[in-house]
C-alpha cells in the first residue's frame, strides 16, 4: 500500500534531525521507492570506456530492470531492456562482453545490437509473415545521456535533461573525478551483497564522523599508507567516556582519521545531490596520485572558485557515490533489506605504468568486500537494518542532529554550501530529498521542494 | 607433469610421489588450522617474501569469451597482496578494533582434491579445491567454494607459498565482506 505525502512527511524531520526507522525495512516503502525514485531518476549505468568497440556491452541495473548498455556501430550508446519482446526471457545472460547480435535462447528471436528485431524462427511458416517486426524491437530506456563519459539513463520520458537534473552540484560531483585526467575504468567491477537497506549505504558516504571508530583498525600503523599529517587532529576530539566492552579507553592514537574534526564543506543540491566532507584547506596537499591536479587551467575553469575547494564525497541522487580514490560506487537496492554494492575503479590512461599500478593497488585495498575500510561498513549497516525489525526498536528515531540548526547556507556561484566542521547535514539533506521524491511530486515541484533554504 | 628427480634425472617413483603428496597435504592442513584458529601472524610466515596472493574477479561471460572470465594481475581484484600488504591485514586483525572480526567469525577451511601438477625440484605447482564455511553473530552464514593454484617453494621438509591464485566460484560475492582468507 503506498504511503500518502502526509505519511511520508512524518518519517523525516529536518527540524528535529530525525528519521523514522520504518523506512529501512518496510516492503511497501521499498515498492514505492522503486516506482517514485528508481522509476524516475537519472541513474548511472556505466562509463563509456567500459564499452569502447561496436557491440561491446555491459549489463547494468535501473531499479529492478536489467539494462544492456551497448556501443553502436556509429559510436553512440544505447540502453536496451534485457527482456525479449516475445515471452520475456533475457536476451543476454553475460555480465559484459562483445556481441554481434542478441539471440533469445527461448525461441530464437534475434535482435541487432541497436535493438531491432532481425529474425524470428518461422516468421513465414508459423506467423504467416504477419508479425510486425518493426514494433517488436527491444525496448529502450526513456532517455539516455552521457556526461563527461559517465552514462546515465532514466525510465521517465518527462524527466529534465541530464545536465539539468545533475545541476551545478551533481556536475561538480562528477567533475571531481572526470577532470582528474584521461580517466578509464580498470577492468573488473567488484560486486557484493550486503544485507542492509540501501539508504544506510548511501547516508554513510556522507558520514565523516564514523571513520575514526568504525575504521580504527584500518588506520593502525602499517595497515594502510601513512596518514601521519592527519594525526594531530585526533588530539582535538574529546573521547571522554568512550570505552570498549573490556573497559579500555578506545585509544585513537593507534590510528589516523580521515576528515573528522577537519574543516568541512557540505554542498547541497537540488533533487538531493550532495557533496560532503573536508575542504581542500583541511585535506592538505594529499590527493593521490597527483596533488597538483586542481592547479590545471581546465580544472580551475570546470570546478569554479567554490567547487575547487570540495574534497569530500559527492552522491548523485539516489545511489552513485564518487570517491576521492578515483572510484564510483553504486548502492543498488535489491530488496528492502538487501543491497548490492558495485565498484567502478578508474585510472589515468596518460599516467606512467608505475602510477597506474599504484592506482590499481590503492583501488584494490580501500573499498570492496575485502577493502580495509569497507569490511567493517557492512557490519554497521546490516545490524542497523536488522534492529528496525523490532517493534520497539523501530520506534526509536534515527538521530541526525550534529550541527543541526547551525548550518548557514551560503549561496554563491550556483552552489549552496555550508562551511562547518564534522556534521550530519549531508545525510539529513539526503533524507529530506528522499521524502520529497517519495511524495511523487511533478518535476518542477520536486525541484522547488529540494532547493536548499538558508539554514539546515 | 614433471616428476623427475633432478639429481638423478629419473622420474620419481610411486613412493616418492606419495611422500611428496603427504608433505603437501600436511602443509595445507596445518595452514587451514592456523586460519581457523585466527593465528594470522603465523599464517603470514608461510608466505615467501616475494609472494603474490591474488583473488581475481570472476565474471559471467559467454562460452566463446570464457578466456576473459577472470581479471588478470594489473586489473581489479578482490585481494591483490604482496607480503607487506598481507602483513598489514594481519596487523589490522590484531588491533582489537577490527569489528568485522570482533566478535570473531567461526570458520572451517576444508581443503581437498590436492594435485601436484608441476615440480621442478625447487618449486611445485599445486592445485587444490576448498570450501570455506563461515558463521558470524546469530544468523550470518557464508559459504565460499573455489580452487587455488599455488606455487610452493621447498624449504627443508616444508614449503613457502611463493604464489597463490584463488578462483572463487561466485561472481557477485554473496556476503557482506571478505574478512577471511582462502
Amino acid at each position: 500500500m503506498s504511503r500518502s505525502g502526509e505519511m511520508i512527511e512524518q518519517y523525516v524531520s529536518i527540524e528535529r534531525g530525525e528519521v523514522g526507522r520504518e523506512i529501512f525495512s518496510d516492503d511497501d516503502i521499498f515498492e514505492q521507492e522503486m516506482e517514485r525514485i528508481f522509476g524516475r531518476a537519472w541513474l548511472f549505468l556505466c562509463h563509456e570506456t567500459q564499452i569502447p568497440e561496436s557491440g561491446d556491452f555491459f549489463e547494468s541495473v535501473m531499479g529492478r530492470d536489467n539494462v544492456l548498455v551497448v556501443r553502436q556501430k556509429d559510436g553512440s550508446i544505447k540502453a536496451l531492456l534485457n527482456t525479449c519482446t516475445h515471452r520475456g526471457n533475457a536476451v543476454c545472460r553475460a555480465e559484459e562482453g562483445n556481441a554481434k547480435s542478441f539471440m533469445c535462447t527461448y525461441h530464437g528471436w534475434t535482435f541487432t545490437i541497436d535493438g531491432r528485431l532481425l529474425g524470428v524462427p518461422g516468421a513465414k511458416t508459423f506467423y504467416d509473415d504477419s508479425l510486425d517486426k518493426a514494433s517488436l524491437g527491444l525496448r529502450e530506456v526513456a532517455q539516455l545521456a552521457v556526461y563527461k563519459g559517465f552514462v546515465f539513463a532514466t525510465h521517465d520520458a518527462t524527466a529534465p535533461p541530464l545536465e539539468e537534473y545533475l545541476g551545478a552540484t551533481g556536475r561538480l560531483g562528477i567533475d571531481l573525478l572526470a577532470m582528474r585526467g584521461n580517466i578509464a575504468v580498470i577492468p573488473g567491477i567488484q560486486k557484493f551483497v550486503i544485507d542492509c537497506n540501501w539508504k544506510f549505504a548511501v547516508d554513510n558516504l556522507l558520514d565523516w564522523y564514523h571513520p575514526q571508530v568504525t575504521h580504527a583498525s584500518a588506520f593502525a600503523p602499517g595497515v594502510m599508507p601513512s596518514r601521519g599529517h592527519l594525526r594531530e587532529a585526533l588530539d582535538a576530539i574529546d573521547m571522554e567516556g568512550i570505552t570498549t566492552e573490556g573497559g579500555d579507553d578506545l585509544d585513537l592514537t593507534v590510528g589516523g582519521i580521515v576528515g573528522t574534526k577537519f574543516d568541512q564543506m557540505v554542498v547541497l543540491g537540488e533533487y538531493g545531490h550532495v557533496i560532503g566532507g573536508p575542504s581542500t584547506a583541511s585535506r592538505g596537499n594529499s590527493e593521490f596520485p597527483d596533488p597538483t591536479w586542481r592547479e590545471r587551467p581546465e580544472v580551475i575553469e570546470a570546478l569554479g572558485p567554490v567547487g575547487i575547494q570540495a574534497a569530500g564525497h559527492p552522491n548523485i541522487f539516489p545511489t552513485a557515490w564518487i570517491t576521492t580514490t578515483w572510484q564510483l560506487s553504486l548502492r543498488i537496492p535489491r530488496s528492502a533489506t538487501t543491497t548490492e554494492i558495485w565498484w567502478f575503479s578508474f585510472y589515468d590512461r596518460d599516467a606512467t605504468p608505475e602510477v597506474r599500478q599504484m592506482q590499481v593497488m590503492f583501488a584494490n585495498h580501500v573499498f570492496g568486500p575485502a577493502g580495509l575500510l569497507e569490511q567493517e561498513d557492512g557490519e554497521n549497516w546490516a545490524q542497523a537494518t536488522m534492529q528496525t525489525f523490532g517493534e520497539a526498536s523501530r520506534r526509536v528515531p534515527q538521530n541526525l542532529t550534529m550541527g543541526l540548526g547551525r548550518g548557514k547556507v551560503i549561496k554563491e556561484g550556483g552552489l549552496a554550501r555550508i562551511e562547518t566542521q564534522t556534521n550530519e547535514h549531508g545525510q539529513l539533506w539526503t533524507y529530506h530529498a528522499w521524502s520529497q521524491w517519495m511524495k511523487g511530486l511533478a518535476w518542477d515541484d520536486l525541484k522547488t521542494a529540494t532547493e536548499p533554504g538558508d539554514v539546515l | 607433469m614433471t616428476t623427475t628427480d633432478l639429481t638423478t634425472e629419473r622420474p620419481l617413483d610411486r613412493t616418492e610421489r606419495m611422500l611428496r603428496q603427504f608433505d603437501v597435504e600436511q602443509f595445507y592442513y596445518d595452514e587451514a588450522a592456523l586460519l581457523d584458529a585466527h593465528r594470522y601472524e603465523e599464517w603470514i610466515d608461510l608466505f615467501s617474501d616475494d609472494t603474490h596472493y591474488f583473488v581475481p574477479i570472476r565474471r559471467t561471460r559467454s562460452k566463446r569469451e570464457l578466456d576473459k572470465e577472470f581479471t588478470q594481475p594489473g586489473e581489479m581484484a578482490f585481494l591483490d597482496e604482496n607480503k607487506t600488504l598481507l602483513a598489514g591485514r594481519a596487523l589490522k586483525l590484531a588491533t582489537g578494533r577490527s569489528w568485522a572480526e570482533d566478535p570473531p567469525s567461526r570458520t572451517r577451511h576444508i581443503i581437498t582434491n590436492i594435485r601436484v601438477t608441476d615440480d621442478d625440484g625447487t618449486e611445485l605447482t599445486v592445485e587444490s579445491n576448498f570450501l570455506l564455511y563461515r558463521t558470524r553473530l546469530k544468523s550470518e552464514e557464508s559459504t565460499w567454494v573455489g580452487s587455488r593454484r599455488d606455487v610452493l617453494r621447498r624449504l627443508g621438509d616444508s614449503f613457502l607459498i611463493a604464489k597463490r591464485t584463488v578462483f572463487l566460484e561466485q561472481t557477485v560475492i554473496l556476503s557482506r565482506n571478505l574478512s577471511n582468507f582462502f
